[in-house]
């Protein structure tokens, strides 16, 4: 187990810089997931930890050591790709024999370790078959017996779900987060599925264009996000942004004047579906679309604002399409950006028009 | 009224109903007829390498000395192409798997027989004399009373032996040299790669004949003329370029995803190279080294111009001389050699037609 540091690590391909300066700290035994949408950086900075890649400058270090220049098949970290990799010409225990094989190990402790790893991901009966014969997720917990197998100080985890079906997808994240605490393993879960992240990881990273763009719980980067894009990229069905005029304690959106509190100047408002109801007063419109969520109903409502998200709890449609609505909100759940720096302004309210 | 329209927005005309079962009826003739022009296509384009192929057995196995006997290959059409036309319409009748069983194994048994009546008296295996006699040319001449002038030919195991050695280690070589050289290629960013791998084409457009006389030269000055090791060299020189490619189109399809494991799992890049991506160009692997082998074992231009001592003659060579010096007496004999020289390549062929199947140039499996 390991206590992860990035230090002003840069990454060049050529002239393309992929990760500019990048800070960062994962504590011993921490499940953290790295966010973002693809061409991140996420994935280089994997394989950075992995050892695949060399950054082109800074320091990354392994429980205060820098581990730089250590080579992949030295550092001790178990990876599970995207694909699973698995090795389709060796059989399962083959697979997971695979990283004992360079160690110097009796043949009865690494098939005893084999078969412990395989018990332990439920993959035991499946040991003589070849990947090629599994289906995806029996791949999947291989893939993982293989990662786990060699007890690495460090697990890597490339968007291991992605390719899975939706109902395997849970199951599967529920097993991955137990294994985790029950071994303790500092692991770090790279994503772009922000579901994913939210589930699992104790702490998420958002990355965009190489950069931190916020660090924190999953609850933190879903209730106050510090920017607009994450924001726009934390949350489904996706959060409703009002572009406006702020002056003089009122908000204007085209002739719609909604109450203001804060600082003047263009802003952007940010309301998360289910914050929105339908109510007696506030912003009118028209509902344009019913999406039935089976739980929820997404309306879909034409504004003079745009199209708005509105989620409501239950499964009979109260409301039909073209029929006129008011959208109202309480304040608190307002999240005001500065439309010029994108950040959240922490401060600001903003309230339904009357 | 505007006319309907069909869903392709053209106007069809209400007054004229469709006939399906005409349409259906066209489409039934249209299949069947593609199907006769095409089995009709393949039967054209093969003939003429069936042909020989059939000529050369058949001669081998029943051809005299002296005689120019053509009655026997008349007789084996005679068994052969009604045998071959009821196998197939046996396939085609036959309703269930019972009956197609059947009618092949009735169908065999009479062709059997009649093969054994109609051919069987002329078969014999005396043109097979040189496996044995080494001097047989000699043997043969004095059967039609020519008793001088004999090429002095070395023992076809002789001759067999060179052949296996050059195909055998020209193909050692090339599968060593091109697995390293294209892994790298597929892998590895470095100067002037691109240009490596549009070089590597280019090698192989040029006629190679016209490199016959300053190789020929080239060997000589070196010392390897008339050395089978300086024919190896060339040999694998010429192949190299194309057996790079192919491997490469392999390589190209191996995830890296698989070799990144085996780095993260402990292995070295030797490790992984060895334990993870060579196993998954296997076929690509055998399908190099069979082609480079036959390459090998066909080899002519080059054997005949580099090669002078008869103790260094090629299957090619020999089957050359043989035909030189006694094709005018017994071309049974030198069907005899040639059936006996294609042997090898045949059981190659079968042998890892499974593999071949599967590859097309790029790798990319069919």
């Amino acid at each position: 187990m390991a206590k992860v540091e990035f230090r002003h690590v840069v990454k060049r391909f050529g002239d393309v810089e992929v990760i500019p300066d990048l800070n960062l700290t994962i504590e011993d035994g921490e499940f953290v997931a790295l966010l973002g949408p693809s061409g991140c950086g996420k994935s280089t900075s994997l394989f950075i930890l992995a050892g695949i890649y060399l950054p082109s400058g800074g320091e990354l270090l392994f429980d205060g050591r820098v581990v730089n220049e250590v080579e992949a098949k030295d550092r001790n970290v178990g990876i599970v790709f995207q694909s699973y990799a698995l090795y389709p010409h060796m059989t399962v225990r083959d697979n997971v024999l695979f990283p004992l094989r360079f160690k110097r190990m009796p043949r009865e402790e690494a098939l005893a370790r084999v078969a412990a790893a395989g018990n332990l991901v439920q993959v035991t009966e499946l040991l003589d078959r070849r990947p090629g014969e599994l289906s995806g997720g029996q791949q999947q917990r291989v893939a993982l017996a293989r990662a786990l197998v060699k007890e690495p100080q460090l697990l890597l985890l490339d968007e291991p779900l992605s390719n899975l079906d939706a109902t395997l997808r849970l199951t599967m994240r529920t097993e991955i987060k137990s294994l985790q605490k029950k071994l303790g393993v500092t692991t770090v879960l790279v994503t772009h599925d922000q579901i994913e992240a939210t589930t699992m990881a104790d702490r998420i990273i958002c990355l965009r264009a190489g950069r931190i763009e916020q660090i924190g719980q999953p609850d933190d980067l879903y209730r106050r996000p510090q920017s607009l894009f994450i924001a726009g990229f934390i949350g489904s069905p996706p959060i409703n942004m009002i572009s406006g005029e702020a002056r003089d304690g009122v908000m204007c959106v085209g002739s719609v004047v909604f109450p203001f509190e804060g600082a003047p100047g263009a802003v952007t408002v940010g309301l998360r579906p289910e914050h929105l109801r339908f109510t007696g007063s506030g912003l009118s419109g028209r509902i344009a679309q019913l999406e039935p969520m089976g739980r929820e109903i997404l309306y879909v409502v034409d504004t003079v604002a745009g199209y708005l998200r509105v989620l409501e709890h239950g499964s009979i449609a109260a409301h039909a399409v073209g029929e006129p609505v008011r959208i109202g909100f309480s304040p608190d759940d307002s999240l005001v950006f500065d439309t010029a720096c994108q950040t959240l302004v922490a401060a600001a309210r903003v309230g339904p028009p009357a | 009224m505007a006319a309907p329209l069909t869903f392709n927005g053209i106007h069809s005309s209400p007054t004229a109903p469709v006939d399906w079962d005409r349409m259906a009826a066209r489409a039934r003739s249209m299949r069947r007829s593609k199907a006769v022009a095409l089995y009709a296509f393949l039967i054209a384009v093969s003939l003429p390498i069936i042909l020989p192929y059939f000529w050369l057995v058949t001669i081998a196995f029943s051809a005299r000395t002296g005689v120019a006997d053509t009655v026997v290959l008349w007789r084996s059409v005679a068994v052969l192409a009604p045998a071959v036309i009821a196998f197939w319409l046996a396939a085609v009748l036959a309703r269930n798997r019972r009956q197609l069983w059947l009618g092949l194994t009735a169908i065999a048994l009479a062709a059997t027989a009649a093969f054994a009546w109609l051919v069987g008296p002329d078969l014999h295996l005396r043109n097979f004399i040189f496996l044995v006699e080494p001097d047989f040319a000699s043997v043969v001449r004095s059967r039609v009373g020519a008793v001088h002038g004999a090429i002095q030919f070395p023992s076809v195991w002789r001759a067999f032996g060179n052949s296996l050695l050059i195909a055998g280690s020209q193909t050692i070589v090339v599968l060593t040299v091109a697995s390293l050289a294209a892994y790298y290629l597929s892998r590895f960013q470095f100067p002037a790669r691109a240009a490596m791998l549009r070089s590597l084409l280019i090698l192989h457009a040029f006629p190679v004949l016209t490199l016959i006389v300053p190789m020929f030269l080239m060997l000589y000055w070196i010392g390897l003329l008339d050395t089978l090791f300086g024919v190896i060299c060339v040999l694998v020189a010429f192949e190299l370029p194309f057996a790079i490619f192919i491997m490469k189109g392999f390589f190209d399809a191996v995830p890296w995803d698989i070799e990144m494991s085996a780095l993260t799992d402990g292995a070295s890049r030797r490790q992984a190279f060895l334990l993870v991506v060579l196993p998954q160009v296997r076929n690509g692997l055998l399908a190099v080294a069979v082609f480079t082998f036959i390459r090998g074992w066909e080899e002519y231009i080059f054997v005949f111009t580099f090669l002078i001592r008869n103790t260094n003659w090629t299957m090619s060579l020999y089957m050359y001389y043989v035909r030189d010096d006694v094709m005018g007496v017994d071309y049974g004999v030198v069907s005899a050699v040639g059936v006996f020289y294609l042997v090898p390549s045949l059981i190659l062929y079968v042998a890892a037609q499974r593999y071949l199947m599967q590859m097309s140039i790029g790798g990319v499996k069919g």
